[in-house]
């Protein structure tokens, strides 16, 4: 039976589990500190009173969860177009979205969902994060259906992009791009690291800091220390720091990976890309083509050489602070399924093109930011104020070489690409990234250039979209500003649909 | 299709938005840049004789206090005029461009098709020289919002009338 979502209607019955486990989650938090004092003081309290409090609370709980689903209602209305949902029991409120504003539909069960197979759908839209829908219980089938009912209706609004064959067969999931463990374990292995050494670090800080403050610093005196590396030679205990530190990197990383991507699938559906991944929760991600801002392709050197890369898909924010939620990242595709997501993106694959370099003074200006800066601060200490610390001149050496190398590499693979479509930024040392640019999705465009660079024509240009910014330093200012006029002309004299 | 064409385009040939010779802010402008470091500059001078009477620590140093204050003053006015004499802008028949910045001169170009809202904004001391201030906003963010200063009343009203309109016929 076909669903048309017209009639006011409430979530799965058996939703009101969730809702109650929702519920109750919300609630303990208020209650802990009042069930923290009766555990305190268990001896003097009658146990029953105490079983009879949280039978209370059970079922005082279970009433809400139960006023909440009777209260809770979704319907389409056909003809104002708008997805609207009612909720409150005392203070209702009532949300309408509509429909063409719509930018992404999600599916995720956390593990309560799992358990009763239900699925939460939220409903995102392009403007104010207030006004977003989330629905916290419905049945896959319903789930499923609401979804392409929902993003099925800003499809009439412009029927002529998308004439495609829908037959209800390959409405839904047609996987052709899984992920599979493999894939997840090169990337956990090669991506993340000062990520993860970051973590790891404020973990450890914190733990400490937490440690010293209960006054328990001799769980980690340095004298455990000290007997633990006596004996050794300075090199080893660095060399076994290391070994411990890259070891306990890649098994985070791996779990990290494998727990948030598990069973990545990317599936067509109606000229849309359907994502849905997670091992604990499961998420489902609907990504329209043409709200793409933003493709970001990268990998690194391992990465090549394992033939796996991540791309990262950057949608259109409506406010700075959730900027990340519009971020879609799918890891570990090999470079053929990269391409087959970039040509499903953009129908076609982005080709370079014209290549502009920057000009040798940005090298020259982040080593004397990098380099130089840091190393007469380092100098002028030792000379003025404390020479002790010229003991760790070597650390100065090893950093000033590494920051080096990693800079010159920066500066080689920094390149923009410009061809009649599409702008392609390249940079980064370790992981080089890409990112793709249509040119009819450029919102703005800025230029700039410092006095002293006048004479010697370098200038830099900033490429403003709905996903972000886009800054190309140093660059040749003539050419830049011949393209920038291209650019102009082509955005004013077409009026593409950016989003 | 009847009379579709596609010749190759010539770059040297569109219109250059480097080239074009900008409209500077009105003058008025400058005053009300003054009148505000003035402002700010009295608070300044307050505390500073505040502290010279009440803190012992100062006495004696008179001299340094007050010709740093001038130094400050000097330098700030220095750059503010510098900045104001930057700042130019041009209202296309696609696009605005405005150029500001002392030490980097950043040009920025908006076309009027990506543009979401124009807004209108007058400030206590320009609405006293009739002077207002044209917002543009678009979906890219903060980074490609665009306001221009020190437009004369009326004329702002008119540019943002003839934006409304371009948006207008967009949608």
């Amino acid at each position: 039976m076909e669903n048309h979502f017209n009639h006011p209607q409430r979530q799965s019955k058996i939703g009101i589990i969730v809702l109650f486990a929702d519920s109750l989650q919300k609630y303990a938090r208020a209650f802990l500190p009042i069930a923290f004092i009766f555990v305190l003081k268990g001896d003097t309290i009658n146990v029953l009173y105490l079983y009879l409090g949280l039978l209370a609370i059970v079922v005082i709980v279970g009433v809400i969860a139960y006023l909440r689903y009777i209260n809770f209602t979704f319907y389409i209305d056909d003809q104002k177009e708008e997805f609207i949902i009612s909720e409150g029991i005392f203070n209702k409120t009532r949300t309408s979205i509509q429909l063409n504003k719509i930018q992404q539909v999600n599916l995720s069960q956390n593990i309560v969902h799992r358990i009763i197979n239900v699925y939460a759908l939220d409903v995102d839209t392009a403007g104010s994060d207030t006004k977003e829908g989330n629905i916290k219980a419905v049945s896959h089938e319903m789930a499923l259906a609401l979804k392409s009912k929902l993003l099925e209706n800003e499809n009439k609004v412009k029927t002529t992009e998308f004439t495609e064959i829908t037959d209800p067969k390959t409405n839904f999931s047609v996987p052709f791009l899984k992920i599979d463990l493999v894939s997840l374990f090169k990337i956990g292995i090669t991506s993340n690291y000062v990520r993860t050494i970051g973590l790891l670090l404020t973990f450890f800080f914190t733990i400490y800091d937490g440690l010293s403050q209960a006054g328990k610093t001799d769980v980690v005196s340095s004298d455990n220390v000290n007997s633990l590396i006596e004996n050794k030679p300075i090199i080893y205990v660095i060399l076994m720091f290391i070994v411990v530190m890259f070891a306990v990197v890649f098994i985070l990383n791996i779990a990290r990976t494998v727990i948030k991507f598990f069973g990545y699938t990317v599936a067509k559906q109606k000229g849309s890309l359907v994502l849905s991944y997670g091992l604990i929760n499961t998420k489902s991600t609907i990504l329209k083509p043409e709200k793409v801002q933003i493709t970001k392709v990268s990998s690194n050197y391992f990465q090549k050489k394992l033939n796996v890369l991540e791309i990262k898909i950057k949608q259109a924010v409506g406010h700075a602070d959730n900027k990340n939620k519009n971020i879609i990242e799918i890891p570990g595709c090999n470079s053929q399924e990269a391409d087959e997501i970039i040509k499903l993106l953009f129908k076609e694959l982005p080709q370079e093109g014209e290549m502009l370099k920057p000009n040798f003074r940005k090298l020259g200006f982040s080593i004397f930011l990098l380099i130089i800066v840091p190393l007469s601060v380092f100098y002028s200490v030792g000379h003025w104020v404390k020479p002790v610390i010229f003991d760790y001149v070597s650390i100065a050496v090893f950093y000033a070489v590494a920051i080096t190398i990693l800079l010159c590499f920066g500066f080689r693979n920094y390149r923009l690409f410009v061809n009649d479509d599409y702008i392609i930024k390249q940079s980064g040392a370790w992981d080089v990234d890409k990112e793709i640019i249509q040119i009819e999705k450029i919102q703005a465009l800025t230029t700039s250039q410092l006095f002293w660079h006048k004479n010697i024509n370098i200038g830099s240009l900033t490429l403003h979209t709905a996903g972000g910014n886009v800054t190309f330093y140093l660059g040749k200012f003539d050419r830049i500003n011949q393209l920038v006029n291209l650019w102009l002309y082509k955005l004013e004299t077409q009026n593409s649909n950016w989003m | 299709m009847e009379t579709f064409t596609n010749e190759i385009l010539d770059l040297n040939q569109l219109p250059k938005h480097e080239a074009i010779s900008l409209t500077p802010l009105h003058p008025s402008y400058w005053k009300v840049m003054l009148i505000k470091i003035a402002i700010a500059f009295l608070f300044i001078a307050v505390l500073a004789i505040l502290a010279i009477n009440f803190i012992d620590e100062t006495a004696g140093h008179q001299t340094v206090i007050w010709s740093t204050y001038a130094f400050l003053l000097a330098i700030i006015l220095f750059f503010t005029r510098l900045s104001f004499k930057k700042k130019a802008y041009a209202f296309r028949e696609h696009d605005v461009i405005f150029r500001h910045g002392i030490i980097a001169t950043t040009t920025m170009v908006i076309p009027y098709n990506r543009v979401q809202h124009v807004a209108l904004h007058e400030g206590l001391l320009e609405r006293n020289f009739g002077l207002a201030k044209v917002e543009l906003f678009t979906a890219g963010g903060i980074a490609s919002d665009l306001g221009v200063p020190g437009i004369l009343k009326p004329q702002a009203e008119d540019i943002k009338q003839l934006l409304m309109g371009k948006i207008q016929i967009q949608l």
